[in-house]
């Protein structure tokens, strides 16, 4: 199959934080009492990699490396740097891999970034978040707005036109022009690269309750809207492109390699607790996703044990292979390629695949468009398509497969 | 002849245990303190079957009790029952003759059902047959046949509340028969209670002198014990002769699974017993009895049913709707003049019942037919909405008759169901004379048949009692004349109470009147009516369209007043549950060709995921299939999607 001979992403899940924020829903655990054990939890990371990719071993190379947490620039950055041996060791790295960790604003971690650049990173990611020290702190944040800028100037000094940041908009008591204020003044640090969300209420989350209790009222619907639109504006007369619902960069190189990957449909590998991969099994071609188990001590006990803390492993059909590839694919401006699909759908064409009366409905109400390229057919949404992409998803995305 | 379940019947049946277990009952009750007035039952024989014919009409009362919901009626029949030992007197007798769930839940007797009692006053065996009514006016029919097999009825009046508007209206339709009514008050050992005032009432409302007024408390049993004698000492015995040929009034049927239709008979003249032969008058059809008896409370087979006599029978009569209640029923080859009054049931009310779950179609088809076997008062037409696929018309005797349907279907079924607003039947007259009866608004003709071919559009009227306390005179006639009420009259009852008197038309009622009726009199005012036929209205029908597109469901008849209103209201409340979509959505109501409101759903601007957490891309999935999911339950009306909160928020909100 031509997808198991693809470049592979690994992603390193490291667990711990300082501080929980309250609208994470990322598996994380508190820094425990006595300090962190380092060598433990490296040692897990390891032993799980190396089961991991000791079958893939012989035709895949590593096009990148992303360290995720929980908040990674808590370890210790000769830890990174046996992680990143030993996954060479076994895949080797791609010329040109991204290596990207995750890093806190907090002055300490960012005293330690030459320290990773040492080790092997070559692309940071600083969780800035917003400019505003009322939000921070009721978010559970120990940094201020001014703290996250200078990460972001540290940063560009260590990983110059190699440093991303994320900012969040729709926190409670937020007014459009208060964000609009606070965009401009981080595009003014921002090196090639940026990442805009809209802060998600996640189940289970603090905020979660917060908002459900009412004791946050975050901005309406319509000004969310708003603050996305302005964002989107603001972000271009900067010059970045928004190549993705919440990414936007200065141009293709510095988009992120390793989330391309993800909405690409491409192989990812991944290890630490909660850590998702989706690969093609080299032993029998069947494409599967699996999960590693959520709770750190779990999982530390299982790796410990067994060498692995995958918590289930499930096959992937031909219909969910083929709806995931157009979720993922409808994500990013350039759209999903026909030839890209027909990887993951046995040969057939997406507009075999599609319900393409819907599509061409959409296409003539400026939502999306279906263009015959030089070397594949694409379908893309538009900007205003991006914007309301999950109801065009469920429009044009078939319930069942005509030849399955 | 609505909706009975008899499961027990049917178990006495097969096993034969009914005389049996009454007399294990008799048992206990002859050990009880009230052994005094207990009669044992006569004996039985090799089948089981008591012999009653020791009874004359003479020894024979006949006779019901007529009251308000939660007057007492269903308490002091059970007492009743303790007292002359049909039933032991365990305190878990609540409401022994209401066996429908909704029946206790709202304290309503959907259901007549009767019981025979053995009694010994002055030296003398008496057979006293206590006849249930329905206790609220969707049946009045049904209670004006029950009252048809009585002589006698206890009026009875809580002492507290004093008269309401079905006491009224139950008192006129007894009265009307040529009963002799027995008044008596209830709850008179109640703090709150005020017999002197109630007893006013009853003298000022029905002129019955107030010192000939019965004071009890069926929950306690205070002057129980003299319900019985005054019932025989004032109810005239029935009439009829043995000698005659048979005669018997319908006034009561059931469905059992395992013998079919059991009918309630009153024996007007002659006598019936197993193996004879009978007629209805309605149809013609003949029947063969299989078993005679008494309702002792549950069925108890007797060797005969003579003149005079309350009883069941089953006769191999396998569907309901063979089943007319009022109608007359004869000996083979022995016709008699049919009893007069008998009127086949009639849909007062319509409205469309749709699963909410197409899927469901086939197994809904099924509890309703369940439910119909019991109750052939109910209507059934197949229906098929654009807006909400395959369905039903269902004709109903009222709301209450509605509701009743929908909660049975819903609690004994577990049936997810929609039901349309409902609708009354409306008369159009053509210029040639006929005349077409609308059971749904998609029969309402056009603009261009109604301009042309029309000679007049006819809506139902009833004319309705309303009791309240004076102070809600004031909005109580503001209530009317919103409703299109014409106020006949109004009078005091008593120095507080009002008794007012107007013509509304139906389909006013049929919708929230009576809410608003209690909501504004803090729930003071009862309110009870007739139909009083029909009179010409200026009838349009309103359309609701969505982008162009009409909605079949939600189209609506109404008098031409009532339009603006209820379509900026409709259009209004769609705009709130109609979800935002990839287009403007234009919600619009019609009558006669002209828009009279519009609203806008404004197009979708924002629908998208921030993020898909670390790779993590179930969720997102997951997120969409349930979207997906849902659409296929939303209907589409054109490019539009509604959900089915829209057509539950039209339906069963009220017009604010």
């Amino acid at each position: 199959m031509l997808l198991s001979k693809t470049p592979v992403s690994l992603y390193v899940h490291w667990p711990y934080c300082t501080f929980l924020c309250k609208f994470c829903a990322f598996a994380k655990a508190r820094v425990p009492k006595h300090g962190i054990d380092h060598d433990r939890i490296t040692n897990a990371l390891l032993r799980e990699l190396q089961t991991t990719l000791t079958p893939h071993r012989r035709d895949k190379q590593l096009r990148s490396i992303y360290f995720g947490g929980g908040t990674p620039s808590l370890a210790r950055p000769k830890d990174i740097a046996r992680i990143i041996e030993q996954a060479h060791a076994l895949v080797p790295l791609a010329l040109d891999a991204e290596i990207t960790l995750e890093s806190n604003p907090t002055l300490a971690e960012v005293s330690k970034m030459r320290e990773f650049r040492a080790a092997g990173i070559n692309r940071c990611s600083i969780g800035v978040q917003t400019l505003d020290d009322a939000t921070l702190a009721s978010m559970g944040r120990l940094h201020r707005g001014i703290d996250g800028l200078a990460a972001v100037d540290r940063a560009r000094d260590v990983f110059p036109g190699r440093v991303t940041f994320d900012m969040i908009f729709g926190f409670a008591g937020q007014t459009l022009q208060r964000w609009e204020n606070e965009l401009e003044t981080a595009l003014d640090h921002a090196d090639r690269h940026i990442s805009v969300y809209q802060l998600t209420v996640e189940p289970g989350t603090p905020l979660s309750r917060d908002h459900l209790l009412r004791r946050v009222v975050l901005p309406e619907d319509d000004v969310q809207t708003q603050m996305y639109e302005r964002a989107v504006e603001i972000c271009a007369l900067h010059g970045f492109r928004h190549y993705e619902v919440s990414s936007y960069a200065a141009d293709a190189d510095a988009e992120s390699k390793h989330n391309r990957g993800y909405w690409l449909g491409q192989q990812y590998l991944g290890v630490g607790p909660s850590a998702h991969s989706r690969f093609v099994d080299p032993a029998n071609g069947q494409r599967v996703r699996s999960v590693r188990i959520p709770d750190t001590k779990r999982w530390l006990q299982s790796c410990e044990s067994m060498g692995h803390g995958t918590a289930s492993e499930t096959s992937v059909g031909g219909l969910e292979a083929m709806q995931e590839a157009v979720v993922l694919g409808l994500r990013m401006a350039e759209g999903i390629e026909d030839r890209r699909f027909r990887d993951v759908s046995g040969g057939r064409s997406l507009d075999r695949f599609l319900c393409m009366d819907r599509v061409r409905q959409l296409a003539e109400q400026g939502y999306l468009t279906w263009s015959q390229g030089p070397d594949s057919a694409c379908l893309a949404p538009t900007e205003r398509g991006l914007q309301v992409v999950d109801s065009i998803l469920v429009d044009i995305i078939p319930d069942h497969c005509k030849w399955e | 002849m609505y909706m009975r379940l008899r499961p027990l019947a049917a178990t006495n049946l097969l096993f034969n245990s009914g005389a049996k277990s009454s007399s294990k009952q008799l048992f206990r009750g002859a050990n009880s303190s009230r052994r005094l007035y207990v009669t044992r039952a006569p004996e039985n024989n090799k089948r089981g079957e008591i012999d009653i014919s020791s009874y004359p009409p003479e020894r024979i009362r006949n006779f019901s009790i007529i009251a308000h919901i939660d007057h007492g009626k269903s308490t002091l029949a059970d007492r009743l029952l303790e007292h002359t030992g049909v039933i032991t007197k365990s305190g878990k007798n609540k409401q022994v003759l209401d066996k429908l769930k909704v029946e206790r839940e709202r304290g309503i007797t959907v259901k007549a059902q009767s019981a025979s009692m053995f009694y010994e006053h002055k030296g003398d065996q008496y057979l006293m047959n206590l006849i249930d009514t329905p206790g609220h006016v969707d049946f009045s029919y049904e209670v004006s046949r029950s009252l048809a097999a009585c002589q006698g009825t206890i009026l009875l009046v809580d002492a507290a509340q004093g008269i309401q508007a079905q006491t009224v209206a139950n008192f006129y339709l007894a009265f009307g028969e040529g009963l002799e009514v027995i008044p008596m008050l209830n709850k008179v050992d109640l703090p709150t209670a005020e017999p002197e005032r109630a007893a006013q009432q009853i003298e000022s409302a029905f002129e019955i002198e107030s010192d000939k007024i019965l004071h009890i408390s069926a929950k306690t049993g205070l002057g129980v014990d003299q319900v019985l004698p005054a019932v025989i000492e004032k109810t005239p015995p029935p009439l009829g002769s043995v000698d005659k040929p048979f005669k018997a009034l319908l006034f009561d049927t059931w469905y059992d699974t395992y013998v079919g239709v059991v009918c309630l008979m009153a024996i007007k003249d002659g006598s019936i017993k197993r193996g004879d032969r009978i007629v209805s008058s309605h149809s013609g059809t003949k029947y063969e009895v299989a078993e005679v008896g008494i309702m002792h409370p549950e069925q108890t087979p007797t060797t005969l049913l003579q003149v005079g006599q309350v009883g069941y029978i089953v006769c191999n009569m396998k569907s309901i709707a063979e089943a007319h209640v009022g109608d007359t029923f004869y000996k083979d080859r022995h016709p008699v003049e049919p009893l007069p009054g008998f009127v086949p049931a009639k849909s007062m009310v319509f409205a469309g019942v749709f699963p909410i779950d197409a899927g469901e179609f086939d197994s809904l088809n099924e509890s309703i037919q369940k439910l119909t076997l019991n109750d052939s008062s109910v209507s059934v037409h197949k229906e098929t909405s654009a807006a909400l696929g395959q369905g039903w018309r269902l004709g109903f005797l009222g709301t209450l008759h509605m509701d009743v349907f929908r909660q049975r279907l819903e609690e004994e079924y577990d049936a997810n169901v929609l039901i349309t607003s409902p609708t009354v039947p409306y008369q159009i007259k053509f210029t040639d004379g006929t005349i077409k009866f609308i059971q749904t608004p998609a029969d309402f003709p056009d603009t261009h048949t109604l301009q042309d071919f029309v000679e007049s559009t006819m809506e139902p009227y009833v004319s309705a009692t309303i009791l309240f306390p004076e102070k809600y005179l004031g909005c109580m006639l503001e209530l009317c004349t919103t409703h299109r009420g014409e106020i006949h009259n109004h009078t005091y009852i008593d120095e507080t109470r009002v008794m007012l008197k107007c013509e509304l038309p139906m389909a006013e009622i049929v919708t929230d009147f009576y809410d608003k009726l209690k909501s504004k009199s803090q729930g003071f005012a009862s309110f009870d009516y007739e139909e009083s036929g029909y009179k010409t209205s200026d009838l349009v029908k309103m359309e609701v369209l969505l982008n162009g597109e009409a909605v079949d469901a939600l189209a609506a008849v109404m008098h031409k007043s009532m339009v603006v209103t209820a379509g900026r209201d409709i259009a209004k409340r769609l705009k709130e549950v109609i979800r935002r979509q990839l287009f403007d959505i234009i919600i619009q109501t019609s009558a006669n060709g002209k828009i009279v409101a519009r609203e806008t759903v404004k197009q979708l601007r924002k629908n998208v995921t921030a993020k898909c957490y670390g790779g993590d891309i179930t969720r997102k999935m997951k997120l969409l299939n349930r979207q997906k999911e849902g659409k296929k339950r939303m209907k589409k009306i054109g490019k539009v999607e509604l959900p089915q909160e829209a057509f539950l928020s039209i339906m069963t909100k009220s017009q604010s």
